[in-house]
């Protein structure tokens, strides 16, 4: 039987946080947690192989106290198993020691899994970075975006859009695979699910000594990047006035914005009128 | 070569920024260019060469674009097995490079294949990478401030690489201004044999094909061309399609629009009808009444056309346009028609 | 008592929530106006356990605590009380008789059924002439060999349009020739069992309510819930049940339409400024914000003396009380808050607020919960 690793991320429910002027950080617990959408897609593609094919599935995740509640939520769409990552000494982790904590977790919980999908990427920060780095960790084959997964034997064969190519991709397990929002609509939990996930399972917490985390293979292996600070978006529009007759005017608007505009529908725009 | 270079060669180490040439859909997405573009600023600052870095099959016409637009240096590796795009050979190949050469930033287009490219090599190369940035900064001593969003983009973080080398970061495409392009330029072309040590791809292309465009719907277009009343009549209206067309976007409308039949209720923008989250919307004749705004929420760059520069359509846009929707509308069309290479 | 919501209470309501916002949210304003009932979302919803709330894993219902129903009414009506309306009566007067009054073979038949959805359950009790007082029952049902045959009018029946099985309260003479009220599992296919058209009403109009008629109906004696006589019994303990229920379902419309007026207060401008930024309008925020929060507590209060098993009935009426006129005067502060447009069918308030109303009324009116609540407060003993 296949054994799947899906690894999952507990995001802000809106995209848009209140925001405290003066200490100038985030105010992260106005706002409700979910699961990732692209993770809960994850999700819903190992499901839909465990229909298929049979497969345990584990999931795990890495965050917060309340982020055991992505874990539970995914036990009542069908995992088998959930993984919890939490140790406030990981608070902060870029996707460089996201990714290196994850794979010791991994190799320590569920070793020879065959298949870890991941979401592409997270609704809060958008790097799409921590699923191929994952991939790197465990020295696997991977592919970003999948929009449909093939599972014959040993091989996996995904489907996936990339850069207005269509591509299908095979490899052999054990593999990574990130999950995109185009397809595996995934399903709701039903509230027998999710009484059972609460009421009947047991999630096991690592935390960072348990994993064989220490201060020094964390300064090591851990985060690289620093944030130096958040900022807001300028919220006041340029409001650029644009005036005069309608041929010049278009000249005017088309030779300051064609860039912007090319950028957006994929086709280049000459900047200058050809003489 | 300019002479300035020269002097630079002098030093210990010729500081270095990294451009990697993608160039899957170059007529479509000048990311690369935009990128080298940008480098060439970087580079001023810190004094370093932009080197642009291709891979591939039949690589020439882009070791020339690249020059024409920037580059210092071009590494090139030309082989008929690169011919199709590889995460894992392109990965094993600029390793090498990248720990041989040290370079002190690379910089990545923030396409599908950048994006997924990308973060596999800064862990091979044990360094930091910040996502999709929208803004580049350098300071003196070197070090990258990378501007990338956060947040659903509302939010922007300001991310640094103190400790590791090189400095990474996937950037947007569209976020720099390409140089315009000079064939005149020379650059140091170093055309790199394949390694004989390469190791196979575990991951085989069973197929590929340029993909048809998605079938979309006002929700989820890009751009949005929207007209209102000072169109004037339907006639003039139905030119939209036009402009929709020349942009790939769709089509809105306002209620009273609507109503008068100059467009089909699903077509209809606001509290009542579609909520519209386009990267680029033109607004033709709409005042902008807080029913038909309301559906505007999350309209990215905003162009308004109005004959009055007080109506809050005007006020709330990027850009305002004052001038008869009509008139602008077919001035418009026209000069698209000459100017967009397809 | 709990104060902060538990994780299993979060996650069903963003569960709840997001299958609200995504199924109904859409067509939440159409079937209001078309009153189209809307069958295919309640089927995905029965596979989802919302017909089961509280029943027992064995009959295939999901087992929750009160308070997770509570939370679940609560966050489809938030969309569309209509179908809130139909979950909470399905679950609260219909399933919830079955589990405290039918013997085993009854729960046998029916319980898995009503708790997949597969069967859309009723509660009738209301006629012409016995609303608030529910003891004026006129419906007839008469002993012949093993059938009751029933015979007369039942009216405002929620679901009536489209249930598979209602309970029917009807007048049944006891061994001592006493006329005393029963209740009747009264299937709809069932021979004289005929369904009246469906009320005009001026809220709630994507629920099928309607009128049933028995002509001749005859009911097997086994489909006789409790014993012959228990009828005022069961209808009063029912009803206490489903005060929780209207109450979650007032409380959902009312936070509904604070988040709409929220929202609009803060985009609409006048005075070159959002009318957020008045006074008055953070007067009428802070009002409802406070109210709602009041009645929510008060809810949850009986809910978790339900499942204590402690009597629950004055507590359930204070939430329904509250709860229901709460949410009229929020949604009403809504449309307030909205001027011209909120008293426009383009804007949901103006569903809401009419939608608010009759959870005044049905389950027993204001009035009627008051007199509950003096009645069990001046039983009380003097301390
Ligand atoms: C309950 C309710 C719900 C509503 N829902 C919606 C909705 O969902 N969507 C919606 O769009 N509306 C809605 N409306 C209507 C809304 O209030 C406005 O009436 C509508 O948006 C105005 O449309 P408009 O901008 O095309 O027209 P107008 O407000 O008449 O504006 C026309 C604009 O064109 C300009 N103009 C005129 N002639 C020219 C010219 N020759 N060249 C350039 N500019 C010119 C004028 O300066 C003016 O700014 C709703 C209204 C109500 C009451
Ligand atoms: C949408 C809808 C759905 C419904 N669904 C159902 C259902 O599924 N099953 C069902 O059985 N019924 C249902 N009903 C009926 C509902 O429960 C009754 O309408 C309600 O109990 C009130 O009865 P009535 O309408 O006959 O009002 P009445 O009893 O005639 O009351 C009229 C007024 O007199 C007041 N009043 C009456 N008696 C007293 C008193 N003793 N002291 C003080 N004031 C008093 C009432 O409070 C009210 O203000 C539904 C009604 C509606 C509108």
């Amino acid at each position: 039987m296949l054994n799947i690793v899906v690894c999952i991320k507990q995001v802000p429910m809106v995209t848009e946080l209140p925001w405290d002027e003066k200490t100038g950080t985030l105010r992260r617990d106005l706002a409700a947690g979910m699961m990732n959408p692209a993770c809960k897609r994850a999700v819903e593609a190992a499901l839909q192989i465990k229909e298929k094919q049979g497969a345990s599935i584990t999931v795990m995740t890495m965050g917060p106290p309340a982020a055991e509640e992505v874990l539970r939520e995914a036990l009542a769409m069908g995992a088998d198993r959930g993984i919890f990552i939490c140790d406030p000494i990981l608070a902060g982790s870029d996707t460089y020691a996201t990714s290196f904590i994850l794979a010791a977790a991994i190799q320590k919980e569920v070793p020879g899994c065959d298949l870890i999908l991941c979401g592409a990427y997270t609704s809060d920060s958008e790097t799409a970075q921590v699923g191929p780095q994952l991939a790197e960790e465990l020295n696997m084959p991977a592919a970003a975006y999948a929009e449909h997964l093939d599972v014959s034997g040993r091989i996996l064969r995904v489907r996936r859009l990339v850069d207005n190519f269509r591509e299908t991709l095979e490899m052999e397990f054990p593999a990574l695979v990130t999950i995109s929002m185009e397809r595996y609509e995934p399903r709701y939990a039903s509230f027998a699910g999710l009484n059972k996930a609460f009421m009947e399972t047991d999630i096991p917490v690592l935390n960072a000594e348990a994993l064989g985390i220490t201060a020094e293979n964390l300064e090591a292996r851990g985060s690289r990047t620093k944030v130096r600070r958040v900022f807001i978006r300028k919220t006041q529009k340029e409001n650029v006035r644009i005036t005069g007759a309608a041929a010049s005017a278009v000249s005017e608007f088309l030779d300051r914005y064609q860039w912007a505009i090319s950028a957006v529908i994929g086709k280049s725009i000459e900047a200058e009128k050809q003489a | 070569m300019k002479t300035g270079k020269n002097k630079r060669m002098m030093t210990n180490k010729q500081k270095s920024i990294w451009v990697f040439g993608d160039y899957r859909n170059y007529y479509q997405n000048r990311v690369t260019l935009q990128l080298i573009s940008k480098a060439v600023d970087l580079a001023r600052v810190i004094d370093a060469e932009v080197c642009a870095v291709v891979f591939g099959h039949n690589v020439e016409e882009w070791i020339m674009e690249y020059t024409a637009h920037g580059a210092d240096r071009v590494l090139a590796i030309d082989h008929p097995s690169l011919t199709s795009y590889s995460t894992e050979n392109y990965l094993a190949l600029i390793e090498k490079l990248a720990k041989q050469r040290d370079p002190d930033i690379i910089l990545i287009g923030a396409t599908d294949f950048g994006r997924e490219f990308a973060p596999r090599l800064a862990k091979r190369l044990k360094t930091g990478l910040s996502a999709d940035c929208v803004g580049l900064d350098i300071e003196p001593e070197g070090l990258l401030v990378q501007i990338a969003p956060s947040f659903g983009g509302n939010m922007l973080a300001e991310i640094v690489t103190e400790k590791h080398r090189p400095q990474m970061a996937t950037v947007r495409p569209g976020t720099f201004k390409e140089i315009p392009h000079n064939y005149e330029r020379t650059a140091i072309v170093e055309r790199l044999p394949l390694p004989a040590t390469l190791p196979a791809s575990r991951v085989r292309v069973v197929e590929y094909e340029r993909a048809a465009q998605k079938g979309h719907t006002i929700e989820n277009a890009t751009v949005i061309v929207c007209g209102g009343r000072g169109l004037g009549n339907k006639n003039n209206f139905k030119k939209l399609n036009e402009l929709a067309r020349l942009l790939g976007g769709d089509v809105g409308a306002t209620r009273p629009v609507v109503y008068a039949g100059w467009a089909d209720h699903d077509a209809l923008v606001g509290q009542a009808g579609k909520h519209i989250k386009p990267k680029i919307l033109f607004s033709f004749g709409i005042s902008g009444a807080i029913q038909h705004t309301a559906g505007l929420g999350e309209a990215n760059f905003i162009v308004a056309i109005n004959k009055n520069p007080q109506a809050t359509m005007m006020k709330m846009a990027d850009v305002a346009i004052a001038a008869d929707a009509s008139d602008l509308l077919n001035n418009l069309i026209k000069e698209l028609k000459k100017r967009i290479r397809e | 008592m709990q104060f902060n919501p538990c994780m299993k209470h979060k996650l069903i309501r963003n569960s709840a929530r997001s299958f609200a916002e995504t199924e109904l949210a859409p067509i939440a304003a159409e079937i209001d106006q078309q009153r189209i009932f809307p069958r295919d979302v309640i089927a995905k919803m029965g596979e989802l356990n919302y017909f089961g709330l509280q029943v027992p894993k064995e009959y295939g219902g999901a087992a929750l605590d009160s308070i997770s129903a509570a939370i679940v009414v609560e966050e489809i009506s938030r969309v569309c009380a209509a179908v809130g309306l139909c979950v909470t009566v399905h679950n609260g007067v219909a399933v919830y008789p079955f589990l405290q009054f039918a013997n085993a073979s009854q729960k046998e038949k029916y319980l898995p059924q009503l708790a997949a959805g597969n069967v859309i359950g009723a509660f009738s009790l209301t006629e012409a002439n016995a609303g608030s007082d529910a003891g004026s029952v006129e419906t007839t049902a008469v002993k012949n060999g093993t059938d009751y045959i029933l015979n007369g009018t039942k009216i405002f029946v929620t679901n009536g349009g489209v249930c598979d099985v209602a309970l029917i309260f009807a007048l049944t003479s006891s061994p001592d020739n006493k006329l005393q009220s029963s209740v009747f599992i009264v299937e709809s296919k069932f021979p004289g069992f005929l369904r009246g058209e469906l009320e005009d009403l001026c809220g709630m109009r994507a629920n099928p309510v309607s009128s049933l008629f028995f002509e001749d109906c005859p009911v097997p004696e086994e489909n006789l819930l409790g014993r012959l006589g228990d009828g005022m019994k069961i209808g009063l303990a029912t009803l206490d049940n489903g005060r929780i229920g209207v109450a979650a379902q007032a409380l959902g419309i009312a936070q509904g339409a604070m988040e709409a007026a929220v929202k609009y207060a803060k985009e609409r401008q006048q005075f070159k400024k959002p009318i957020a930024s008045q006074q008055t309008i953070q007067n009428y925020i802070a009002d409802m914000a406070t109210e709602i929060m009041a009645a929510r507590l008060l809810l949850y209060r009986a809910c978790e003396r339900k499942d204590a098993g402690a009597a629950f009935g004055c507590e359930a009426s204070m939430a329904k009380l509250y709860c229901s006129t709460m949410a009229s005067k929020v949604t009403s502060l809504a449309v307030q808050i909205h001027g011209g447009y909120g008293y426009s069918k383009e804007y949901d308030v103006e569903r809401y607020f009419r939608d608010a109303r009759v959870t005044e009324i049905y389950e027993g009116t204001s009035e009627i919960q008051r007199m509950v609540i003096a009645r069990s407060i001046l039983s009380q003993p003097i301390m």
